[in-house]
């Protein structure tokens, strides 16, 4: 890489990964590039798919921001599960689909995180129609959640709640990026052309809408089983 | 009385008629409107419910004595009530699955590849022109056209762009594309009087399973209503689909399956040697294994005999009953986990979600379309079935069950990522059926194609009569 | 255009790929090297697929890995795609291939789809973008293309690229390519059979599946920032077989209903039932590499009983594509056979 350039060219692949750049970058770039090609924010979990393996063990990380940030709040939160096992274990039990759940306070989030199968509103109906008071007792400790109480009566409302509280999933399949949620562009046209290498700030927009995110669908030991497919196998029951 | 009964009191004029009960008319005709004149249409709709001599009048849940010449009802889509003028914020109370329509929902409900909504049959492809749908059931074509006629006159011919009349009739009695007789079973309702009454094995369905507003049989929840109350309450939502049916395919596939089975080691445990002289006479062996691949696919043997009263035979030899059967203890050597009426109504069976139990009954209204098939002269003529698939929450029973069950089987471990043989989104390179038999040996087919696909449909929302004045208010 | 001609038209198109490919050489993977070893299926393997390689037994295997150019000089270093073709000797002379790679998909769905793709791979000259667009593509929050290897003047990138911009088909192959690195070791690399083959169980249910080999040693690349090393791979192998066995894991994802069952450019989802059909262990590399590996030539085609190519169209074009390539550099199909 002779000629006079290749010292400047070195300097540009050392600024690529400069803190001067990165701020720029970080700070300019992005807010300039969201107000020039605006995307949609991305829903939450996973997309609809048909093929049966995609529908089982799906991933729901909620993440609920605690109204109050104290460690009183988190008290309230770790009692609110701690008192209401036997409602959770039961409910759990008798969605039949579930095949972890669990709780875990994080920076003032009361985040719930399972792996599901099947539809995810069918998921969330069933298991408030096991124990909506404890949904209640929960949702009545985060920020945004009065208007859902009683959970209940409020079905169809709160499904949709919960579904925008559950974070975005980051497409396996990296193409995706570039079809879905690009206002006014590509999604529409049949077959490009595309810019593969905008491919980098397709997911840095995105992000940009939706901070929280999974990684891609996420690792799965035994994918394309069902919780009752294990037990029935393993002679457990179901 | 039970609480049920007790907080299901509604006024059956109140109600349209074409949810709680069937009309057994011969013909259907539904008519494919877009509103082009708003307040015509408006005038209209309040003419339907006040006995204007020259706008067919609403069917309701009312008893009727003699039996009109035509019945007649209509649904809204979400475009529809907007056309109409329905508030925005009457618009945002609807359910989401509502709002998004049956094409915006369409990979949930098994919609894909040649049943994707853009190759849909017109106006379908474009759901913006769907946007009511008016119904008129009778016994004949003159009777129909009559109707019809007075429809498109609405508002001197201003209120409504007439995009498409999609004619049902009942070429056979009960029996429908495919030979299997149906219309056998609907929910029954607490507290609501059914003439027929046939036993069927099952709860009586509360009528929030159904009409809007009121308890459901999940216990406490209560699907939203939407708002104002006097346009949401006594209402029901609607999945009205097209759905067309390859006769051929389905024929040839019974071929295949029987020529198959007769060649495997346990085809006696399906078909005992000589058990084909109950199938009726000179009725070969291959023509009894057809009808026994027919059969478990279905639930039914096709004179409608269910196979958990029958398991062996299309004849038994004492009568049994067609709706008043359980799958007891499980078993599945009957009627196999996977047939079409178990996954679609897995009744006292056990079931994964058990929180769900009951509570993804559907009304279904289905009246074929199309000529009758006939094996001696197959043709590439679209046949099929005008279904409507009525609940209370699209999203929790017609979705509920299209994707867990219908597709992917959730419901039991032993079919959890098969298709609905008859009704499933199959691939033939995928598709897989279980027959269990006697032995404990499972026999599999497979190979077989998606035998029906989707033409085109809407979710449509069934007005109460007092919403339909409401919105001929506005 | 006569379709007899398409084998040959598709070997020639690769050929056109490397200028610089010696005649007698594989068009292709051109530089590799043979290991021997064998195969055991799982004690699972057998109730999905009656082939003979599945029934647990430990089955001879030859595995020739190489880098995927075709041309005649070696860039351990740079990042490309490596090939791992396995031939299993099975009873009475018999054998079956598993031809895989480290991209997970094609560029083309079709054999014509490739004769154009492979037109517009042809290697064109490549220098380093001006600072300038460099700048200009950052402010884009687009990344700079990466300036070419010390010493590369030609690379096929910017035109498979080009191609993928314009045909979607192209598009999951060309980023999984611009993302592969170089492996630290061949046995070091997951490697991808791409192609759907349809297996028979013993009650004779047939599944479409996809094979692909995992490294036991788990998958290493090397350092992207560090200076390309040209000639290291076929050393680090020697060495390594000196301690231990190389291993590998035999996984088969099942395809599903709605599943790109015969599209070799879209990869399945990752979450496919993963079945663990056995186990290699590669043990040495024969001295007489003429044989083993130059001389002996594979085919995504060859199959055995319980084993059948799918309806995939390059799958098809490959196997008759392999043949022609074959008569043409005058390999042997199998070592052992007498032919």
């Amino acid at each position: 890489m002779s000629g006079n350039s290749s010292w400047m060219n070195s300097l540009v692949n050392r600024m690529a990964t400069s803190k001067f750049f990165n701020y720029l970058a970080g700070h300019v770039l992005v807010p300039y590039w969201a107000w020039r090609t605006p995307v949609y924010a991305q829903h939450g979990g996973p997309r609809a798919t048909i093929p049966p393996g995609d529908n089982m063990q799906r991933m729901m990380n909620l993440i609920l921001p605690l109204k109050d940030k104290t460690a009183v709040g988190r008290a309230k939160a770790a009692l609110a599960i701690a008192s209401n096992l036997d409602e959770i274990y039961a409910g759990l039990d008798n969605v039949g689909t579930v095949h972890f759940a669990r709780f875990v306070i994080i920076e003032n989030n009361m985040c719930m995180i399972s792996s599901y199968d099947g539809d995810f509103s069918n998921y969330i109906r069933d298991f408030v129609a096991q124990l909506g008071t404890v949904f209640d007792s929960v949702v009545a400790l985060i920020e945004g959640g009065d208007d859902m109480i009683p959970t209940k009566e409020n079905i169809d409302a709160f499904i949709n709640w919960v579904h925008d509280r559950d974070v975005y999933q980051i497409p396996d399949t990296a193409t995706d990026l570039l079809r879905y949620g690009t206002i006014g562009h590509s999604a529409a046209k049949a077959d490009g052309p595309d810019d593969l290498r905008l491919m980098p700030r397709a997911l840095i927009l995105q992000l940009h809408k939706n901070p929280n995110s999974l990684l891609g669908s996420g690792y799965r030991g035994y994918p394309g089983l069902s919780v009752a497919q294990i037990r029935h196998k393993m002679g457990l029951g179901w | 009385m039970s609480t049920f009964a007790s907080r299901n009191a509604f006024d059956p004029a109140d109600v349209q008629g074409n949810i709680l009960r069937g009309y057994h008319y011969g013909r259907v005709r539904h008519l494919i409107l877009e509103v082009h004149h708003a307040a015509a249409a408006r005038r209209w709709l309040g003419q339907c419910v006040s006995g204007h001599p020259d706008a067919p009048q609403i069917t309701t849940e009312e008893h009727w004595t003699t039996r009109p010449a035509s019945c007649f009802n209509i649904g809204l889509t979400y475009f529809g009530l907007k056309g109409l003028g329905a508030s925005k914020a009457s618009l945002a109370s609807f359910p989401t699955e509502f709002k998004a329509g049956m094409a915006g929902r369409s990979v949930k409900l098994g919609d894909i590849g040649e049943s994707a909504p853009n190759y849909w049959a017109e106006p379908f492809d474009d759901p913006s022109k769907v946007q009511l749908i008016a119904s008129i059931h009778a016994d004949d074509l003159v009777e129909l056209d009559r109707v019809e006629q007075q429809v498109v006159n609405a508002g001197s011919g201003a209120a409504f762009i007439l995009h498409t009349a999609r004619d049902g009739w009942n070429f056979d009695t009960d029996h429908v594309h495919f030979g299997y007789k149906d219309s056998i079973s609907q929910p029954r309702f607490i507290g609501v009087h059914d003439p027929d009454n046939h036993a069927d094995g099952q709860p009586q369905a509360p009528i929030g399973s159904m009409l809007i507003g009121y308890p459901t049989e999940y216990q406490g929840i209560r699907y939203n209503i939407p708002q104002p109350d006097v346009l949401g309450r006594n209402g029901a939502f609607n999945a009205f689909r097209i759905l067309a049916q390859d006769v051929a395919a389905f024929e040839a596939y019974l071929d295949t399956a029987a020529d198959e089975l007769l060649d495997h080691p346990l085809s006696e445990e399906l078909l005992a040697l000589g058990a084909e002289a109950s199938f009726g006479p000179d009725v070969s062996r291959r023509e009894a294994m057809r009808e026994i691949v027919a059969a478990k696919m279905c639930g039914r043997w096709r004179n409608g005999v269910p196979l958990a009263l029958s398991p062996t035979t299309p004849n038994p030899e004492h009568e049994v009953s067609l709706t008043n059967f359980n799958y007891e203890d499980n078993d599945a050597t009957g009627c196999p986990y996977g047939a079409h009426l178990r996954r679609a109504n897995p009744r006292e069976a056990a079931i994964v979600q058990r929180a769900a139990r009951h509570t993804r009954r559907l009304v279904r209204r289905g009246v074929p379309y199309g000529k009758a098939f006939d094996p001696a002269k197959p043709d590439n003529e679209e046949r099929g079935l005008l279904g409507n698939f009525i609940c209370a929450s699209l999203g929790g029973q017609f979705e509920a069950l299209m994707c867990d069950w219908i597709n992917l089987g959730l419901e039991d471990p032993q079919i959890t990522g098969s298709n609905d043989p008859i009704l499933g989104a199959n691939f033939r390179e995928t598709s897989w059926f279980h027959i269990p038999l006697k032995s404990g040996k499972n026999i599999n087919l497979q190979g077989f194609p998606r035998f029906i696909s989707t033409r085109g449909g809407a979710y449509t929302f069934l007005p109460g009569i007092p919403a339909i004045r409401y919105l001929a208010s506005l | 255009m006569d379709e007899q001609d398409m084998p040959q038209r598709l070997v020639d198109a690769v050929i056109a790929d490397f200028p610089d490919h010696a005649p007698g050489t594989r068009p292709a993977h051109t530089i590799g090297l043979g290991v021997t070893g064998y195969f055991r299926g799982s004690p699972i393997a057998r109730d999905y697929c009656i082939a003979e390689h599945f029934q647990g037994h430990n089955v001879p295997v030859t595995v020739r890995f190489s880098n995927s150019s075709g041309s005649p000089v070696q860039h351990d270093g740079w990042s490309d795609a490596r090939g791992m073709a396995t031939r299993f000797h099975l009873q009475d002379d018999q054998a079956t291939d598993l031809i895989a790679m480290t991209l997970r998909e094609f560029f083309s769905p079709t054999p014509e789809d490739f004769l154009e793709f492979s037109k517009e791979a042809r290697p064109r000259p490549v220098k380093p973008d001006p600072w300038w667009r460099k700048i200009l593509d950052m402010l884009q929050l687009k990344p700079p293309n990466p300036d070419p290897y010390p010493g590369q003047n030609e690379s096929g990138a910017p035109g498979s690229l080009d191609y993928a911009n314009h045909h979607r088909s192209a598009q999951l192959a060309a980023l999984d390519a611009a993302m592969l690195g170089a492996p630290v070791s061949y046995a070091r690399a997951t490697y991808n059979a791409v192609h759907t083959f349809i297996i028979t169980a013993p009650d004779k249910t047939k599944r479409y599946v996809r094979f692909f080999w995992q490294p036991v040693a788990g998958v290493e690349v090397t350092d992207p920032t560090a200076p390309p090393v040209d000639d290291y791979l076929q050393g680090e192998l020697r060495e390594r077989l000196r301690d231990w066995p190389a291993e590998f894991l035999l996984l088969m994802a099942v395809g599903e209903g709605g599943d790109p069952l015969l599209d070799p450019t879209q990869a399945w989802p990752l979450h496919r039932s993963r079945v663990v059909m056995g186990m290699l262990k590669l043990i040495e590399i024969p001295a007489d590499q003429e044989t083993f590996c130059e001389k002996m030539s594979y085919n995504p085609g060859r199959m055995t009983r319980g084993l059948e190519m799918s309806d995939d169209p390059v799958l098809a074009a490959r196997a008759q594509a392999y043949e022609v390539s074959r008569k043409m550099r005058g390999g042997s199909p199998c070592p052992f056979s007498k032919g």
